[in-house]
């Protein structure tokens, strides 16, 4: 509360600067035929020395040609952008979030790669298909995938050994994970068979969203225009993680960041997430096997991911070439695997994965990862390519979160879901 | 002969307008501008990508009217505020009453006390997580030994706003502590003495004596501190998100999310209008019935 009053008023400042203030700095790029971009990134610690590193080593190759990398907070960075896109002088390449691509694409000012990433040596079908969806808005595509991640299933091999339990294996299904789940619980050791978060934010819809998948279901219609989910594939899914719900098997995260401490304290027995947490699990003696799935229905073990991209910003014709010819080398085989090997971050490239001795390389540096690099085959789809998707993930997270803290029945939670988000539709498209 | 008063010379005004005017225009800039600004928003479909903004007239408003949140918001916001400032209040001057005293280790009594402000509030935030998680909490644990069953608190759309209301609390004591013992030292001794004198005793001289001395000091809290309830903002985004199921979802929080996750930048701004007409009504009310309870010593 103390600080809100400087951010807002910041913001503010920001946005009106942005409007009011005219472009001056537009034409600056070029300098005695050289050509200087600027890349706005969030990165930090280990992921900030690599980067610079290639940095560097991009701009000794390319005399010439200078890449200067701002750093800016990822959490805050369209922001920034749009302050600077309405100022004139946006940056020519920034690291966006996947899930704002679709109120991104409506930026005049954002470049169409789809001539681009189509030039031959490119290769863009070796992007891993979540990645491409993300980076494709209505057909164009308007970024390269910066990094990608997944959710998987992340569990304490001792707490399995103690309930007598098998580690899972690549084909169990979420009948076993409901069981499994609730012979870890064990509530005099105040100990939990797994974890959810329930703030209702995206964090709390996305790990839903592969259950529905998995049992068949689909969020929107495939035209984005109505919702999909109130279909029995749906009831299956909210209907697994109430029935974990219901025997108190789950742990409830009302923060969206206890969870990782309670499951390095060794009072969880799994989790679903990401790779991400993996460096937070030090006193845990884990494993990592991928999602369960639902017998009888097509939808496999797909998993969810959330990839972000690399958004080039139109700054006059000389310095938008610089950006692609960068971006294109800064995601190239080489330096996809240079980044992956030096940060652990799953690798943005398929054949990256294939390199021979890559995975037990990864696995040296941080044990599990080998099984969320893999999983990435596990990626079938993504999540609505729509500007409405934001609301559309409040309602979904509300409907999630009713039904886990007892509040409503599953079908009554989906009925009224749909007939919100169809509002929510109807509304932005008139 | 007494001097007339002299008019500043051209120069001397010119030297004067140089000095005020980087100031100024960057008040004007960083502070007008965008209060301006905003309102013209509100009256815009406006999601700030495109460069399309349209005028929709009232529409934003006249949304906000029949938006089944703003009114949860409204509701979680007045209720809050209606907790906070009375709670910091009576806390901060039990505190303050307490301390204003010549005892050993006072100040470092004192720095205690005041030490909540200077804690960041994502570490009170933190704090509290961990004080009121609903399966290792310190409160809960309190609680059982009373045989008091465990409560879900942040977990629970009825408990949740209350956990924020403590931690707020807890971190904004301090500030009310210094301001009544700023206050407290201006209390007269004498009145004190010729209270006893008359026959008073010590809770009677506190009520007759002391507290009205003291009501400018409370006016200015209750201001002070409704309008930064508010505005209530940090602590939500760093515990609850505004859940569960938009429980502590506030004013300010419920704008942010408008602004800066569904690109609503038009319906944000009426809604920051809506929030400024609030706090206007309210302060405007705090004065009026404040000044009536108000003494003040000339």
């Amino acid at each position: 509360m103390r600080s809100h009053w400087l951010r807002i008023a910041a913001a503010c400042g920001a946005i009106a600067l942005g409007l009011t203030a005219c472009g001056s700095d537009a034409t600056s790029g070029n300098s005695g035929g050289g050509t200087t971009i600027s890349i706005w990134e969030g990165y930090t610690q280990t992921e900030a020395k690599a980067f610079a590193h290639l940095i560097s080593v991009y701009n000794k190759a390319h005399p010439g040609q200078t890449v200067n990398s701002l750093f800016v907070n990822n959490d805050n960075s369209l922001q920034k952008v749009l302050t600077a896109v309405r100022g004139g002088s946006p940056p020519d390449i920034a690291y966006l979030y996947g899930s704002w691509a679709p109120n991104v694409a409506q930026i005049p000012q954002v470049v169409n790669l789809t001539h681009v990433v189509s030039q031959p040596g490119v290769n863009w079908n070796d992007f891993w298909v979540g990645e491409r969806d993300v980076a494709t808005v209505n057909g164009k595509i308007i970024g390269v995938p910066a990094l990608v991640d997944n959710l998987a299933v992340v569990y304490n091999k001792t707490l399995f050994a103690q309930a007598g339990l098998k580690p899972p294996t690549p084909n169990w299904t979420w009948s076993e994970f409901v069981a499994d789940a609730k012979r870890l619980t064990n509530p005099a050791k105040k100990q939990f068979g797994t974890a959810y978060v329930t703030p209702g934010t995206e964090d709390s819809v996305w790990h839903w969203e592969p259950l529905l998948w998995q049992a068949g279901g689909s969020i929107l219609t495939p035209d984005n225009k109505k919702a999909a989910f109130d279909s029995p594939a749906g009831l299956q899914a909210l209907n697994t993680l109430r029935d974990m719900a219901v025997s108190h098997s789950m742990y409830f995260d009302p923060t969206d960041s206890a969870y990782t401490n309670v499951f390095n304290s060794g009072k969880i027995g799994m989790l679903v997430t990401g790779p991400w947490d993996l460096s937070v699990f030090p006193n845990v003696h884990y494993g990592v096997q991928i999602m369960p799935s639902y017998p009888g229905t097509s939808g496999g073990h797909q998993t969810i991911s959330g990839p972000d991209n690399w958004v080039i910003f139109n700054n006059g014709a000389a310095r938008t070439a610089a950006a692609e010819k960068f971006l294109l080398w800064l995601t190239a085989p080489a330096q996809v695997k240079y980044f992956s090997l030096a940060t652990g971050d799953l690798p943005i490239r398929r054949s990256v994965e294939t390199a021979p001795g890559f995975l037990a390389q990864m696995n040296k540096s941080l044990p599990g990862v080998d099984t969320f690099i893999t999983n990435l085959g596990n990626v079938r789809q993504a999540r609505p390519q729509t500007p409405t998707y934001p609301k559309v993930s409040q309602i979904l997270g509300n409907m999630v979160v009713s039904v886990l803290l007892g509040k409503s029945q599953p079908q009554a939670a989906l009925n009224s879901a749909a007939q919100q988000v169809n509002q929510a539709l109807a509304s932005s498209n008139g | 002969m007494p001097a007339a008063r002299r008019r500043p010379s051209a120069s001397e005004q010119l030297t004067g307008w140089a000095f005020v005017t980087p100031g100024a225009a960057i008040i004007i800039l960083f502070g007008a501008v965008p209060i301006v600004w905003s309102a013209v928003m509100s009256l815009q479909r406006n999601n700030l990508l495109t460069g399309k903004t349209p005028y929709v007239g009232l529409r934003n408003y006249r949304a906000l009217v029949h938006d089944p949140v703003v009114a949860q918001a409204v509701q979680h916001t007045l209720v809050y505020t209606a907790l906070f400032v009375p709670g910091t209040m009576a806390i901060g001057l039990f505190l303050a009453v307490a301390m204003n005293r010549k005892i050993r280790f006072i100040s470092l009594y004192r720095t205690a006390a005041y030490a909540t402000m200077a804690i960041s509030a994502i570490s009170e935030a933190v704090v509290f997580i961990w004080l009121f998680d609903p399966s290792y909490g310190i409160v809960n644990y309190f609680l059982s030994l009373l045989g008091i069953p465990p409560q879900q608190f942040l977990n629970s759309p009825s408990q949740a706003l209350y956990v924020i209301v403590a931690m707020t609390v807890w971190g904004w004591t301090g500030f009310a502590v210094v301001i009544y013992l700023a206050a407290l030292q201006g209390v007269p001794q004498e009145l004190l003495d010729a209270a006893a004198v008359d026959g008073a005793g010590r809770w009677t001289a506190f009520r007759r004596v002391t507290l009205p001395l003291l009501s400018p000091a409370s006016l200015f809290l209750a201001v002070w501190l409704t309008i930064n309830a508010l505005q209530l903002f940090d602590e939500v985004y760093l515990s609850t998100q505004g859940g569960p199921l938009n429980a502590t979802t506030v004013l300010v929080y419920y704008l942010y999310e408008q602004a800066f996750q569904n690109f609503n930048f038009g319906y944000a701004s009426a809604i920051a209008y809506f929030l400024f007409l609030i706090i206007l009504v309210v302060t405007a009310i705090q004065f009026r019935v404040g000044r009536r309870f108000t003494y003040y010593r000339s």
